[in-house]
């Protein structure tokens, strides 16, 4: 208090007012004040409270505004973008690389290099540490051709030699014997998803690794014939010698779907994870399979001009004649944002991003840069669901604030205006209330009635909960204050006019004492944030695959995850940490700017 | 005299407040989901003839009481609860009576044991920031106690797991023993405490956070008083003047909030059970409500709700030991 009175003298402005009015002490100045005016100076001046408010609005208009910019589809899930550390180096081509490149593939957070001399660059995130076990030169001979796959790398050298280095499981490590020793004529070699394929010049397909998801089998008369192959996590496909498509699976799916009338005709291949693309010989693009993100709607002009054709996994990217390249599908990272006015001698494409080498040998990328918080272990990106958990936490911390207010409002003010026997039945029940135990009332209540609702009726549930046994508090409290006002001179007043006996309690009590019930209603807030992540943090509040921030923790809850995947838990832990602590510290600020004696304290 | 009376009368109002709630609790365990009779045949409807399966049916639903009207179900189910006829739990197996000891047991020393921890520090802190109000050490410790209550428990529990646990391996991750660990007496007891750090830890921050500014608060509104000055004027020394004058009538507010505290540290138990796997009753309730075990889940909430209800006399009890003026009241 003090300290601010100097901070008033040292003004300027107040000294001259002093001068005008003629030297009045400093008490009466604070008289001139409205009570109001009084509050909301006094708590502007005080320095934890402001950064709380700052820090708070700063957080809630992220939360508002920011998912219209960032938008989340809460069912999507991409195993293949696990756990992802934060940053943003996916695309950061080292700088030896840029204008000496050979081969360049996308993996699926990382990607991988291959300069003219033969050497290998990788950048990214790693998924594994084994990544950056990459044979020396001496052992592997200059490479020529590099392929990234989940987590796994496969190259070939001069000789036709193939390496591999990354994951080693799912026999992954093991390349077939006649691969291994050289001498083969490899002209096309993959890493997929948990899968290695490569393709010889007379046509033979090797693939080792798991097949569990791709299942691959032969058609007769298939092998011996192959001329290129594309996969994606749900099929390969091959291109015969003969310009037929073909696809290696024993099932009919939309992507075995194949259009008729261009098989003989086809030139080049591409797969994505719900579609598939080929180039026939006129330079169109034909396209079947879903059309979920968009990967079906060919862009009308290009037809016509295509050379050849890449897929990530839900985008296509295209070459044109005159060596530009367009692409198309998902957008979601920027990957369908093909670069204008550049021309290229190869592209390739792959989960979210897209390398293409242009003329002069440096290196064009677009697509994924990376995730600002990470991913989570569905593969989801950390930063949008903090972002819409924080708006879903707020919302049901609001709601439940607001349904306890109101329901306290009433039932204090009704109590304490009406006294006798309508005051001792409402505090009776007030104490009931406030007996029930919170915390386990709360986890059966949800367990029991939640389970046969919808989502959203869940999570209505959830703050009517959390409403409806919060307010003896806020009840007792305003019960109190009526007590004290309804004797004021203002009430008999009211009373006088003929105002009925609600419009006393709340057009002419409530009101006075606005200032007690927004202190508390603000701590409140805090509290039922707080209670609504401690539910859903066991399970019990807002389940998945709606975020709050109370279950994105419920994933890191072993040691294991604490530990490797620090990003998954500090954010969410981070932001609700700081909502509450400054919540708090507003509501300790406002309660001192309405008492100032408290503040003596 | 009074204040007998006046207990007497709070004990009979919360017998009152607690046959209230225990007729909520009927109503959740009637609407539970699950026909209790199909639960307690279990398989036999498949084993046996259809007609002979519906006599039996009918015949448990008559033991079970269950055709009678709800008043009457209402009385057998609150006197079954009473003499500790908790029902069958189907996860375990047997008389829920018979499996919640050990968790019990668990439960109760974690939270005496943080209570203890709490108490013990945050009561001289309390103090000692009263007495120095406003200096460093005050406003230091103000900002860290916001900090400390305001943190979901959850969070710090991963902190230090994170730091205690996995950075620095000090404390075990989780559990209430070594496992496999055959060792008895001094020995175990310590491995015991030894798992039990770390929960106690967690949980202590945030009560140690909201009491201490509770204890400030009181015994600074306390410091103001005249018969403080009173006391300093006599020439009582100032450790007199605190501890025997002060910090008695700054009490009176802690208590009411400790005893709130000690309720809420109880429920507060369940997440952090559950986040370091100690057997206690929060994680069986937990268990019980994800296994669909409805007894025990009705045992526990009964325990909540007589331990909440115990708050409320401990409290005024403890009002009427404290505060000579409550007998006034009544």
């Amino acid at each position: 208090m003090r300290k601010n009175k100097k901070n008033k003298r040292s003004t300027a402005s107040m000294s001259a007012q002093r001068v005008l009015v003629g030297g009045l002490p400093q008490e009466e100045e604070e008289v001139l004040q409205s009570p109001l005016q009084m509050v909301i100076s006094s708590f502007v001046r005080d320095k934890i409270a402001m950064t709380g408010v700052i820090l708070f609005v700063f957080i809630f208009l992220c939360c508002v505004i920011l998912p219209f910019f960032f938008p989340i589809d809460l069912y999507y899930q991409d195993v293949t973008q696990a756990n992802v550390a934060p940053g943003f180096g996916m695309l950061k081509v080292p700088a030896q690389l840029k204008n000496n490149a050979q081969d360049i593939s996308v993996g699926s957070s990382f990607s991988v290099g291959l300069d003219k001399d033969g050497n290998v660059y990788e950048w990214g995130t790693f998924p594994t540490e084994k990544l950056k076990n990459i044979p020396s030169s001496s052992e592997t001979g200059k490479l020529v051709q590099v392929s990234a796959g989940l987590d796994h790398v496969v190259a070939v050298n001069e000789d036709g030699q193939i390496f591999t280095w990354g994951n080693d499981r799912m026999g992954l490590a093991t390349v077939p014997m006649e691969l291994r020793t050289g001498g083969n004529d490899i002209k096309q070699i993959l890493a997929g998803y948990q899968i290695s394929l490569a393709l010889t010049g007379d046509g033979q397909m090797y693939n080792w690794g798991s097949d569990y998801l791709l299942n691959i089998t032969y058609p007769e008369g298939v092998q011996g014939n192959i001329d290129k192959f594309a996969a994606s996590t749900n099929i390969v496909m091959v291109l015969t010698k003969d310009g037929e498509v073909v696809p290696l699976t024993g099932k009919a799916s939309a992507y075995t779907n194949v259009p008729e009338e261009i098989q003989g005709d086809v030139v080049d291949l591409a797969l994505t994870d719900e579609a598939a693309a080929a180039v026939t010989s006129d330079g169109r693009v034909h396209t079947w399979g879903n059309n979920i993100k968009k990967g079906l709607d060919v862009p009308e002009d290009i037809q016509g001009q295509v050379v050849s054709v890449t897929g990530g996994r839900y985008h296509f990217t295209a070459v044109l004649k005159d060596g530009t390249v367009r692409s198309w599908g998902d957008n979601t990272h920027g990957q369908a944002n093909a670069p204008e006015g550049v021309t290229v001698s190869s592209v390739d494409s792959g989960y979210y991003a897209n390398y293409a080498i242009t003329e002069d040998g440096s290196v064009v990328a677009w697509g994924l840069k990376g995730y600002l918080m990470g991913t989570d272990a569905l593969g989801r990106d950390l930063f949008r669901r903090i972002l819409v958990g924080g708006r879903m936490t707020m919302t049901v911390g609001a709601i439940a604030v607001i349904i306890s207010t109101v329901i306290g409002i009433a039932v204090g003010g009704i109590s304490g205006y009406k006294g006798g026997k309508v005051d001792n039945l409402l505090m009776r029940l007030t104490e009931i209330v406030s007996s029930i135990p919170f915390l386990p009332f709360c986890i059966i209540l949800s367990s029991i009635l939640g389970n046969s609702i919808s989502e959203t009726q869940r999570i209505i549930l959830i703050m009517c909960i959390l409403g409806l046994l919060s307010w003896p508090g806020i009840a007792r409290l305003v019960r109190g204050s009526v007590l004290a006002e309804r004797e004021q001179e203002f009430v008999t007043a009211a009373k006088a006019l003929g105002v009925r006996e609600f419009g006393i309690i709340f057009r002419h009590i409530v009101p006075n004492i606005i200032t007690v019930i927004i202190v508390n209603a603000t701590l409140n807030f805090a509290t039922c944030m707080l209670t609504e992540s401690s539910l859903s943090f066991i399970g019990f509040g807002v389940t998945e695959p709606n975020a709050t921030w109370g279950n994105m923790l419920t994933g890191a809850q072993n040691g294991q995850v604490i530990e490797n995947y620090w990003w998954r838990w500090a954010f969410p832990a981070l932001m609700l940490g700081i909502c509450t602590i400054s919540i708090n510290c507003i509501g300790d600020g406002l309660r001192d700017a309405i008492d100032p004696k408290s503040k003596e304290r | 005299m009074g204040k007998s009376r006046y207990l007497l009368k709070r004990l009979i109002y919360i017998i009152f407040v607690f046959f209230i709630i225990s007729i909520l609790m009927f109503a959740i365990y009637k609407s539970m989901p699950g026909n209790p009779v199909d639960i307690m045949l279990g398989d036999s409807k498949t084993t046996m003839k259809p007609e002979a399966y519906q006599a039996l049916y009918e015949q448990t639903v008559k033991s079970l009481g269950l055709d009678k009207p709800l008043p009457v179900q209402y009385f057998a189910w609150i006197s079954n609860m009473l003499t500790g006829n908790f029902g069958y739990s189907t996860q375990y197996k047997q008389e829920v009576i018979n499996v919640i000891g050990a968790p019990m047991a668990n439960t109760v020393m974690l939270n005496i044991l943080t209570m203890f921890v709490v108490f013990l520090i945050s009561i001289p802190l309390g103090i000692l920031t009263a007495v120095r109000k406003n200096s460093v050490f005050d406003k230091s410790v103000q900002v860290l106690t916001i900090v400390g209550y305001s943190i979901p428990t959850f969070i710090i529990a991963l902190l230090a797991i994170f730091l205690l646990a996995v950075k620095f391996p000090i404390f075990p991750i989780s559990g209430v023993s070594t496992a496999g660990s055959t060792t008895t007496g001094l020995a175990a007891m310590l491995d015991k405490l030894h798992h039990m750090a770390l929960p106690v830890l967690v949980m202590s921050v945030s009560g140690i956070g909201g009491i201490t500014r509770y204890v400030r608060a009181a015994m600074i509104d306390v410091l103001r008083m005249d018969y403080i000055k009173t006391a300093r004027a006599k020439g009582l020394s100032e450790k007199v003047v605190i501890y025997v004058h002060a910090f008695r009538n700054a009490l009176i507010p802690v208590v009411t909030v400790t005893t709130w505290w000690v309720v809420g540290l109880f429920g507060g138990s369940i997440v952090i059970e559950s986040v370091f796997l100690w057997p206690g009753l929060g994680k069986m309730l937990i268990d019980a409500l994800l296994q669909r075990d409805f007894a025990v889940v009705l045992t526990m909430q009964m325990f909540y709700v007589v331990l909440s209800l115990a708050g409320n006399v401990i409290m005024d009890i403890a009002y009427t030991m404290v505060d000579p003026r409550v007998r006034l009241d009544s």
